[in-house]
């Protein structure tokens, strides 16, 4: 059996849209904002129709075109004359647009063809037919009507598994922003049923917001500033106090918030009065807040004791009140409804979405009439619709127009959404068969589009939402950079310095980002240790000495006007303007002290001492190649290497003979030549060492997972796939550090795996008996003697310790790695 | 998180007003932190204001017209990045005239 599943509740200023699944109910959002209610508001703006929070927006300006509260009217043949379409338009065609807006809440995949829509306790039969007819033209087959009431009691009882055996007596409290309502429910094992209700149709909670305005927020200013009539100038239509009074308010609603939470609260005025700024603050005590609403709450009491005495009960009667509506929130309601009746009151439920929830419920028990059938017409039209849209996939701009040619008479109404809720084009007429529409972007990012197009009667007949537009990214009028612009940081694991992108080839100049990093090494001062900020051009997964360097800057110990601590943060902002100067501006947090340099093409710096430097880190590895290569006779291979050697060996003598004042373009030739022999040696390993790399990681994986797989070891699990989970990306980068990373990563679970469990070091130390690199192989064959005789006695918490004595025996190469990679190496970047 | 952005924002307005920019080194630092965690903070301040941006609340002074102006922001744009989609996460409270 399939049941209707969804509902509506169709209030007087907010509606809302739920559905029933499997015992579970969800409120959908308004794709375009991040709230579950659609203010029940329309504008009509010639040829484009606001629904919604947006059509609010013209309430001051175009009163007229404005149409909200028309719940009110129902069943009235009262119209509402919209001058700026020239037309009448009846409550029932105003209200079906909002269920229409409220079904885009909807997936599109979801098919909506019956639907209960919730209708306040006093509507008659004339009011409760108009709305199944506003129902039906919004396109649904079949309407359930529900009471708001009822719809309320069955959110509490399906949330508070209450049972009812004999007959009760219910109170609904309906409490909202602009209305209120009070209900008088019979409620027995089998049934929910309204027996009376009463309300005011212009009592809520914003009464509250204006009260606590004129009362203590007014009062307060008028006496700081010798003010007068301040609360009257505030509404006038010709004031001076330009906004203000919607200040007020917003401050008004964030302080009785507030109040309904705590004591008493700090209201804190921050405005711009007669041309003079104003800040004070001033505490608002609840018992204040109560005193004010006191009035009005008690007006609501009246309504509930009217009920009960109209119907011939006694309070005690009254076995308990639900209170719905956000004006509920307020905690002297809840008290005085409890001093009043004496009854339990309870406030458990969601007082916004109650009502909607409870329908929710019961269209989930409702059993549906209508078969999916009616599909079929929509989708012919939508096939027959054929369109064109033109617009660019990438721009610099912050809005890009996007035009559409339909050839079809089945639309003639289109809407385009950002689909992060940011914009919404409303509805708005095709004009000659087609649209233009300027949409703003948000920037350095992907925006995407869904075009609604509809027909005469605001139905969807075709969705498009393949729009995508990139802001801030390649356009044929901007200069896109030839190459990635990196900087040289230290990557210490490794040992050696690394490049890291700034600014990706292709990105459009003028290009500016702030890059923050620690201090790696600490730089006394008056010390002769320097950081260096270097700025190279060229493939960031290279050799930092194999790009060219466009900016450098030296920042030595005797420039410090206070030692630089390791560890601080050095923020450095790196500008490449449109005519490719590059600015670079670094500021050392703990020294409080800014460096700033401009380079362009003239001016390039460029030092010997760290040419001489890269060279004998390159050769240090290229040496260390050739040795084994020769050893693998590799003949060819290192053939080709040792004319890198040679080369590079060239270049350092030539360079030990040009002072580092040198002004002739000696210095930049060597600089160049230095380069070209770094990107052949690069060319020629990069491969074979990532390949390398990719194999250790291989091996590392499989025998990480064949510890993870032994019983006892699952809670590893998680860890470890948290680890891999972009092993591809970094697989497929080819930037051999991020592989080194993630190899690290895995050894350190590795080793957490093993040391978890004393028995995993019986391989571990059968494993080092072939070893033969032991610094002291006297000291190693006596703990190797230990190690046989706990193997024997299964003490495996002394074989543990043998292995780490074993281990220390043996040569650190990591360590020596690192010795070398000394001070004056390194950036001083981390 | 939003109220923390928030309130940075506020402090930030208020700095700003009081003409103190010593401080915008670290409120740059901290945007730059929010950004990283996938925040997108947007103050619209002196944009023309369209009735079809739906990321602002706004209390509108006078006649909406083409020349109207976000004059004021008492809460900005958040957007957030989450699997690659961007989300609107705060609505803007602005005042236009």
């Amino acid at each position: 059996m399939k049941t209707i599943n969804f509902a509506i509740d169709l209030g007087t200023t907010n509606s809302l849209i739920a559905k029933y699944d499997d015992g579970n109910v969800k409120i959908y959002n308004n794709p375009l904002g991040l709230k579950q209610t659609l203010p029940s508001c329309i504008a009509f703006r010639g040829n484009r129709t606001v629904i919604g929070d947006k059509a609010l927006d013209y309430l001051e300006k175009d009163a007229e075109n404005i149409c909200m509260l028309f719940k009110r009217k129902m069943g009235t043949q009262d119209t509402y004359f919209v001058p700026s379409i020239d037309k009448e338009l009846s409550p029932i065609e105003l209200s079906s647009l909002i269920l229409k807006e409220l079904k885009n809440f909807v997936n599109d995949e979801e098919s909506l063809n019956s639907i209960v829509i919730t209708i306040p306790a006093s509507f008659d039969t004339i009011q409760s037919n108009a709305t199944k007819k506003a129902g039906y033209m919004a396109g649904f087959k079949e309407v359930v009507l529900l009471q708001e009431p009822i719809a309320a009691c069955l959110a509490f009882a399906n949330t508070s598994a209450v049972e009812v055996k004999e007959k009760q007596h219910w109170i609904v409290y309906d409490f909202g922003g602009g209305t209120f309502d009070v209900a008088l429910v019979e409620v027995n094992d089998r049934e929910l049923k309204v027996t009376d209700n009463l309300g005011d149709n212009y009592l809520g909670g914003a009464d509250f917001d204006n009260l606590i305005v004129e009362n203590l927020i007014v009062p307060f200013i008028e006496e700081k500033l010798n003010l007068t009539n301040l609360w009257k100038d505030l509404k006038s239509k010709t004031t001076h106090f330009k906004g203000l009074y919607f200040e007020f308010l917003k401050i008004a609603e964030e302080a009785k918030k507030e109040l309904s939470h705590y004591e008493e609260t700090e209201v804190e005025i921050d405005i711009d009065i007669k041309g003079e700024n104003f800040y004070e603050q001033f505490i608002i005590k609840r018992e204040q807040f109560e005193n004010l609403i006191s009035l009005k709450v008690e007006q609501t009491i009246t309504f509930i004791q009217d009920v009960i005495k109209n119907n011939q009960l006694l309070n005690s009667q009254i076995d308990r009140v639900i209170l719905i509506g956000g004006s509920t929130y307020v905690p002297l309601i809840k008290k005085r409804i409890s001093e009043a009746i004496g009854v339990e009151v309870n406030s458990t439920i969601d007082p916004t979405s109650a009502v909607v929830l409870g329908a929710a419920y019961y269209a989930g028990s409702k059993p549906a009439t209508v078969l999916e059938n009616e599909k079929e017409k929509d989708t012919v039209i939508e096939n027959t619709l054929d369109f064109k849209l033109f617009y660019e996939q990438n721009t610099r701009d912050l809005e890009e127009l996007i035009t559409g040619k339909i050839n079809s008479d089945g639309a003639s109404s289109f809407r385009i959404m950002r689909k992060d809720g940011g914009y919404d084009s409303g509805v708005k007429l095709l004009e000659d068969g087609g649209f233009s529409e300027f949409v703003p972007l948000l920037e350095g990012r992907l925006n995407v589009f869904k075009i609604q197009l509809l027909n005469s009667a605001h139905d969807v007949v075709k969705v498009i939402d393949t729009i995508t537009v990139n802001q801030g990214s390649y356009n044929v009028q901007g200069q896109p950079l030839p190459n990635d612009i990196c900087m040289e940081v230290d990557d210490i694991d490794a040992s050696t310095t690394r490049l890291e992108k700034v600014f990706t080839k292709g990105s459009i100049l003028p290009l500016k980002k702030k890059i923050y990093k620690t201090a790696s090494k600490t730089i006394l001062q008056q010390s002769k240790s320097n950081l260096i900020i270097n700025i190279i051009e060229g493939k960031s997964k290279g050799l930092p000495s194999s790009g060219l360097s466009i900016g450098y800057i030296e920042i030595f110990g005797k420039d410090l006007e206070e030692d630089l601590i390791k560890g601080t943060d050095i923020e450095i902002e790196i500008e490449v303007t449109e005519s490719r100067d590059l600015k670079i501006n670094v500021f050392l947090q703990s020294c409080d002290q800014e460096f700033k340099n401009v380079f362009s093409e003239s001016e390039r710096a460029i030092s010997i001492s760290k040419i001489n430097m890269e060279i004998n880190t390159i050769l240090g590895d290229v040496e260390a190649l050739i040795q084994t290569n020769n050893s693998e006779e590799n003949f060819e291979y290192s053939h080709q290497l040792e004319t890198i050697r040679v080369g590079l060996i060239e270049t350092q003598i030539a360079g030990s003979l040009i002072n580092e004042d040198d002004v002739s373009d000696a210095k930049f030739q060597l600089d160049d030549r230095k380069r070209k022999l770094i990107q052949d040696f690069d060319d020629l390993t990069r491969n074979k060492l990532i390949a390398n790399e990719i194999e250790t990681y291989n091996d590392t994986k499989s025998s990480l997972e064949y510890h993870l797989n032994i019983e006892g070891n699952e809670r590893f699990q998680e860890k470890y796939g948290r680890i891999i989970k972009n092993e591809r990306e970094v697989i497929n980068s080819g930037n051999k550090y991020l592989i080194r990373a993630k190899i690290k990563e895995l050894d350190e679970l590795y080793d957490s795996v093993i040391q978890s469990s004393d028995e995993n070091f019986i391989s571990y130390f059968l494993n080092l008996k072939f070893c033969t690199e032991f610094s002291n192989q006297r000291r190693a064959d006596k703990l190797f003697k230990q190690g046989d005789e706990a193997l024997e006695k299964q003490d495996y918490k002394s074989l543990r310790h043998i292995v780490y004595g074993l281990s220390a025996l043996l040569p650190d190469y990591e360590k020596e790695k690192q010795k070398s990679f000394k001070d004056d190496s390194r950036t001083g970047l981390g | 998180m939003t109220e923390i952005i928030n309130q940075i924002f506020a402090l930030d307005l208020k700095m700003k007003k009081e003409n103190n920019d010593s401080a915008n080194r670290y409120l740059d630092r901290i945007y730059y932190e929010f950004e990283s965690m996938g925040f997108q903070i947007v103050n619209p301040v002196g944009q023309s204001y369209r009735n079809e941006m739906t990321d602002v609340d706004a209390n509108i002074l006078g006649e909406l017209n083409k020349k109207s102006k976000i004059t004021k922001v008492l809460k900005p744009v958040i957007y957030h990045l989450e699997n690659n989609e961007t989300k609107l996460l705060q609505k803007g409270i602005v005042i236009v005239e």
